[in-house]
């Protein structure tokens, strides 16, 4: 805990040291380190290996630009690879580690690849793993991916949480440094609704790093008492921590914020944030490049404004002996701030004076530097600045394309900007203090007096910089490799191979080098790869162009994204009415949807979901059984018109409907296919009860409101979901009568009074409301019974209680699906969106004497022809085989193709009442080969099985159960 | 047989959490009865409340309430009023009011209601609602439908930090506990 690098001044709080990990061994920092200069403080400058050549690498940058210093956070569960050093707010007891390196750090044995650099040049995979061709998937891909990467996951459940939120604002700020906070402060005093994120924990950008003077006082000390002054702001929120990564349409802005490791860790550690931003004013300041020479990738070697900034923020030294190396007049002020803390500066050199490194040397650390006149100059730091590039990167997020502008050597953001976005400072090219202030407060006055609050400009007193830059960047001769793209270890030599090979425009440049693609997406390294391909074209930078920006700015995590929707939580979960009793009844439950329902109930000695299922469909049909049919779309229509309405929608007449009277009805989409079926009752002149199946329940309450508001708006309709309002249950066997009559107050059931689809408004056990419908599914004498939902777990008990004598069971939705099956009627598997009423056998139903949805394109030839597949039933004619569904029709000796396929099975199930199994399924032609036996062929699932065409109503053809 | 009685088990019944000063309560005591207004019978329906209940209709976006009713619009041609009682007596109260200028839908079970509070309030409906809950934006009375963690939702401002939030009741469960889980995750 030596902290030898450590110097006087800084923002660090000395009296608040901190204890951390790093490689397995204990060092100290202070509040408000971040963990790179921590490490710079305790003299550790060799903190990773780079991507490919596994070079010793070192702490480039002070910010999220970091190409370098890529760090493992964190053990066990709680870890994160790939975090860049330069970004994490040092807390106590934080674990870190370096990453991709076998072996030690300092040993890493995949450093051989920086030997074999010669053969691994751009493009090299491509071209080198050509032969023999099976060895691409078993030894080179395996082997090459095994190597690929940087850091690594756990492999173990994230225990951390997630969540997201949304926020909205007159005005959203990005970055606050000076210009940012320059411009929240006018947008507040305006009285405007002010979100001010930045990504760092310590507001101020590079006002914190710097020793300019604000209003006569250190620009640190002026960016705290903005940052107060707007914290006493009601409509001001400031955002620490906090990443504004994209900027999407409608002025909605993604946002991460970070938590440090001491949140408590029952609270998210991560939030994405959607902000909905009437303006936005882009003040993200702009980056430093480095430059391009001979091995200036080593430990050490750092861009000046970092090295400034650990000098000043953070009162540490990079280096004992520093090194400038600038082509601006911004880097020259580096050697000032190091003189003034009593740094050595060994040699400060102007590229515009032809002042040029050569070479640099020192493997896990610089040593010294040659000059191109052959002097050698010792340096352990060589601070470089290639000069900055605004950080125009939102701006380009809905396609806007920079534009260079020489006197800056940088890209700007172009004219077009995501809509009401607005750039500042020197994210616009305000590279100066006072120029960064000016604009960020006369754009945000202009914004505010857009929104109609004008507002009074005050400036404060700086005096402005020299800030003369120049764009010669390269000073690469073939004396050794030379970094382009740090992270992704892309060289000079890299760019000559993809320009020899025609790869010459912009966007094929960066992905045939990957130049530009890593986790830091190019930050410090595409101006300089422009730079290169310019020199190697004979044109400028402005000539070559450049790749724009997409989202993420950086990394966000897959945590963040999904937030809460995780195991249990990935998505809502309904219940049907009766669930509590289910669960205690011994149900299993299946996902229908968003639904849980029942799908069978074991009981003691049943040995599996088939012996449940055998049973419920055996006792169901010998007496009675229950299933909660609540799930089904229930949508109340009301109106004097609801008749006419519903005869418009239906491809059968409902016009004369009885009241008291169920129909069943088939709906078709204007192409006359079929999407959906159901029931409806008429329980008054002007009101009906529509069901819809599960699975269509939106779909069709949707198509019924466009209907009802655009096709038909003269019409007195009115809907209303009613699915959740009403708990129903489907009662059905022999006894459900019976059964029935024990339970509904004062109505006659018998067949005469209530017959075969008649409804009926009630009340059950004595007083509670219900509805009672004689419609069914499974064939047998059947009813729905309905109660408000807030009774239908009490309901299923009490049906079970008083049918125990007659042996009333629940039954699930497989013994459900069997009846179906059984019975013939066609469901989700059968009205799939590709059949029609006429493949369905329902051709009849379709009216031919009123216009209703899809009824006149039903009717075209090809949707009517009688050798066109139909709705039939099969068995097999070995009852011992059991059926497939998927499986297609072929006769017997034809071979599998598909000019003989002759249509396919839809639903199977054993079938328990005639002791076999059955399908349903299209045949072509099907109706005239009852009694043909042909191919069920299934090669995805083996086997072919011969099947007997049959009717497909498996039991009780003429539906004498039913109307019993 | 046996005299049974149906206990209702409303989704949320007896819901009441306290996390800090903030609460979350299950109010299964409140009715809620659809309106749909006939076309042409618009301004019948408005006489009609506005004699029994004292009611002007409201405007989109806004509730209005008197005695223990509060009226919404939910679409141009419909309202819901929202109250305390059984959801079958007061369909049939409302249903007498209105007669042939409304048609009437007992909603009481189709939906579940909650009713949050606290100073936190703000701070947890911002990490499920996409909403502007500002006052200056979202007044007091103010009523929207939106969607909180994937499930539809009518949100109606009670008070400057107690709201109603009503959801679909077969998903009560998951309501309540991406309500919760907001709350736990702010305080």
């Amino acid at each position: 805990m030596t902290q030898t690098c450590r110097i006087a001044g800084g923002l660090t709080d000395r009296e608040r040291p901190l204890s951390f990990e790093w490689n397995g061994r204990r060092l100290g920092g202070f509040s408000g380190d971040t963990l790179a200069s921590a490490l710079l403080a305790n003299g550790e400058h060799l903190v990773g290996r780079s991507f490919k050549y596994h070079r010793p690498r070192g702490i480039f940058s002070a910010g999220s630009e970091e190409p370098n210093a890529l760090v493992q956070i964190g053990e066990g569960a709680v870890q994160e690879p790939n975090i860049p050093a330069t970004t994490v707010e040092l807390t106590g007891g934080i674990t870190a580690r370096s990453q991709n390196h076998r072996g030690s750090l300092r040993w890493d044995v995949m450093a051989v690849n920086d030997l074999l650099g010669p053969f691994l040049g751009a493009g090299f995979y491509y071209k080198t793993f050509m032969w023999p061709k099976s060895f691409w998937e078993k030894v080179y891909e395996p082997v090459i991916r095994a190597a690929a990467g940087l850091g690594s996951l756990s492999g173990l459940e994230d225990p951390g949480t997630y969540d997201h939120g949304f926020l909205h604002c007159d005005v959203l700020v990005v970055g606050a440094g000076p210009a940012g906070l320059s411009a929240a402060k006018i947008a507040a005093r305006a009285g405007l609704r002010v979100i001010l994120a930045d990504e760092d924990f310590l507001p101020g950008g590079r006002l914190n790093a710097e020793s300019f003077l604000v209003d006569g006082q250190a620009g640190a000390a002026w960016a705290a008492e903005q940052v107060a002054e707007l914290e006493s702001f009601d409509g001001v929120r400031f955002m620490r921590r906090t990443t504004v990564f994209g900027a999407f349409d409608h002025g909605i802005h993604g946002a991460l914020e970070k938590r440090t490791l001491e949140t408590d860790p029952a609270k998210p550690r991560q939030i994405l944030w959607r902000i909905y931003a009437k303006r936005t004013i882009l003040a993200a300041g702009a980056t430093e490049r480095s430059m391009v020479f001979a091995h200036n990738d080593r430990p050490g070697i750092m861009q000046a404004g970092a090295v400034r900034s650990y000098v000043n923020r953070y009162g540490v030294a990079p280096g004992v002996q520093v090194a400038v190396f600038t082509n601006n007049d911004d880097g020259l002020r580096t050697a000032d701030d190091l003189r003034s803390k009593g740094l050595d500066v060994t040699a400060v050199l102007d590229a515009r004076h032809g002042e040029i490194v050569a070479d640099t040397f020192g493997r896990r650390r610089l040593t010294h530097i040659k000059l191109k006149d052959g002097r050698r100059i010792p340096a352990d730091c060589l601070a470089v600045s290639g000069g900055w590039s605004p950080t125009v990167h939102l701006s380009c997020h809905q396609r806007g394309r920079p534009v260079w502008r020489d006197d800056i050597a940088g890209f700007v953001p172009g004219g077009d900007l995501p809509a009401g976005m607005v750039v500042c400072g020197a994210a616009n090219g305000n590279v100066t203090l006072g120029a960064a202030l000016e604009s960020g407060a006369e754009t945000a006055a202009a914004v505010a007096s857009d929104l109609g609050k004008p507002v009074t400009v005050e400036m404060p007193e700086v005096e402005d910089e020299a800030s003369a830059a120049s764009a010669i960047f390269c000073f690469q001769n073939g004396g050794g490799r030379a970094w382009v793209d740090l992270q992704n270890d892309v060289t000079v030599k890299d760019l000559k191979i993809a320009q020899s090979e025609g790869f010459t425009a912009v966007e094929h440049m960066k992905r045939y080098t990957t130049l530009g693609m890593a986790t830091d997406q190019g930050k410090t390294a595409n101006v300089l790869g422009l730079a290169v391909m310019a020199d190697l074209q004979g044109q400028t930078i402005a000539e070559t162009g450049t790749t724009i920006f997409r989202p993420p700015y950086t990394p966000v995590s897959i945590g963040a994204l999904a937030g809460r929707s995780r195991g249990a939580e990935f998505r809502p979960v309904r219940k049907t009415p009766s669930h509590t009793w289910a669960a205690e009844n011994g149900a299993e439950f299946v996902e229908v949807g968003t639904w849980l329902r029942a799908q069978w109930y074991k009981r003691p000695g049943e040995k599996g979901w088939r012996d449940s299922v055998d049973r419920e469909v055996r006792m169901t049909r010998a007496s009675v059984g229950v299933c909660d049919v609540t799930t089904l779309g229930k949508i109340d229509i009301q109106g004097r018109d609801a008749a006419t309405f519903l005869n418009r929608i239906y491809a059968n007449p409902f016009l004369k409907v009885p009241v008291g009277k169920v129909r069943y009805g088939l709906m078709l989409r204007e192409d006359g296919v079929a999407y959906d079926d159901g029931t409806t009752a008429r329980l008054s002149e002007t009101h009906f009860v529509m069901t819809t199946t599960t699975a269509n329940a939106v779909t069709v309450f949707r198509n019924l409101e466009f209907a009802r508001q655009c096709l038909w708006p003269d019409l007195d309709v009115h809907l209303n979901s009613v699915t959740d309002a009403w708990a129903q249950f489907a009662v059905a066997g022999p006894n459900a009568r019976a059964l029935l009559s024990r339970v509904v107050d004062d109505l006659d059931l018998s067949n005469e009074a209530f017959p075969f689809m008649a409804c009926a408004e009630c009340s059950v056990f004595g007083g509670t409301p219900a509805r009672l419908f004689r419609i069914s599914f499974s064939g047998e004498l059947a009813y729905e019974i309905a109660v408000p939902s807030r009774y239908g777990n009490a309901l299923m008990a009490a049906l079970m209680e008083v049918g125990r004598d007659m042996d009333a069971i629940p039954y699930g939705t497989e013994a459900l699906g069997v009846m179906r099956i059984e019975k013939g009627h066609a469901a989700g598997n059968e009205i799939n969106g590709q059949t029609t009423a006429h493949m369905l056998g329902l051709g009849r139903m379709v009216s031919q004497t009123k216009d209703a949805i899809g009824n006149r394109l039903s009717q075209r030839a090809d949707m009517i022809r009688d050798d066109d597949l139909r709705l039939m039933g099969f068995r097999p004619v070995d009852g011992r085989d059991a059926l497939i569904a998927g499986a297609h029709f072929l006769a017997e000796g034809d071979a599998a193709t598909m000019a003989n396929d002759q249509g396919w099975m839809t639903s199977v199930a054993y079938s328990p009442s005639l002791g076999h199994a059955i399908g349903l399924g299209f045949l072509r032609r099907g109706a005239e080969r009852i009694g043909e036996r042909i191919i069920a062929h299934s090669p995805v699932r083996g086997g072919d099985i011969l099947v007997e065409v049959c009717s497909p109503h498996h039991i009780d053809p003429e539906g004498e159960r039913q109307r019993g | 047989m046996a005299e049974i009685t149906l206990t209702p088990t409303p989704p949320l019944g007896g819901l009441s959490i306290e996390i800090g000063a903030n609460r979350i309560v299950g109010r299964s005591d409140l009715a809620l009865i659809s309106v749909a207004i006939p076309t042409g019978a618009e301004s019948t329906c408005a006489e009609r409340l506005k004699v029994t209940y004292g009611l002007d209709l409201p405007e989109p976006t806004v509730s209005r309430h008197t005695g223990d009713w509060r009226i919404v619009s939910m679409t141009a041609d419909q309202l819901m009023l929202i109250g305390l009682g059984d959801g079958m007596e007061r369909l049939r109260e409302v249903g007498a009011t209105v007669g042939n200028a409304g048609y009437t839908t007992n909603q009481t079970d189709a939906w579940v209601c909650v009713e949050v509070s606290g100073p936190d309030t703000l701070s947890a409906l911002e990490r499920i609602c996409p909403l502007d809950l500002a006052e200056l934006s979202f007044p007091v009375d103010g009523t929207a439908r939106t969607s909180m963690e994937h499930l539809g939702t009518l949100i109606i401002r009670l008070g400057r930090e107690r709201f109603l939030l009503c959801s679909a009741s077969s998903s009560a469960g998951s309501f309540a506990h991406a309500i919760e889980t907001s709350y736990r995750n702010v305080v």
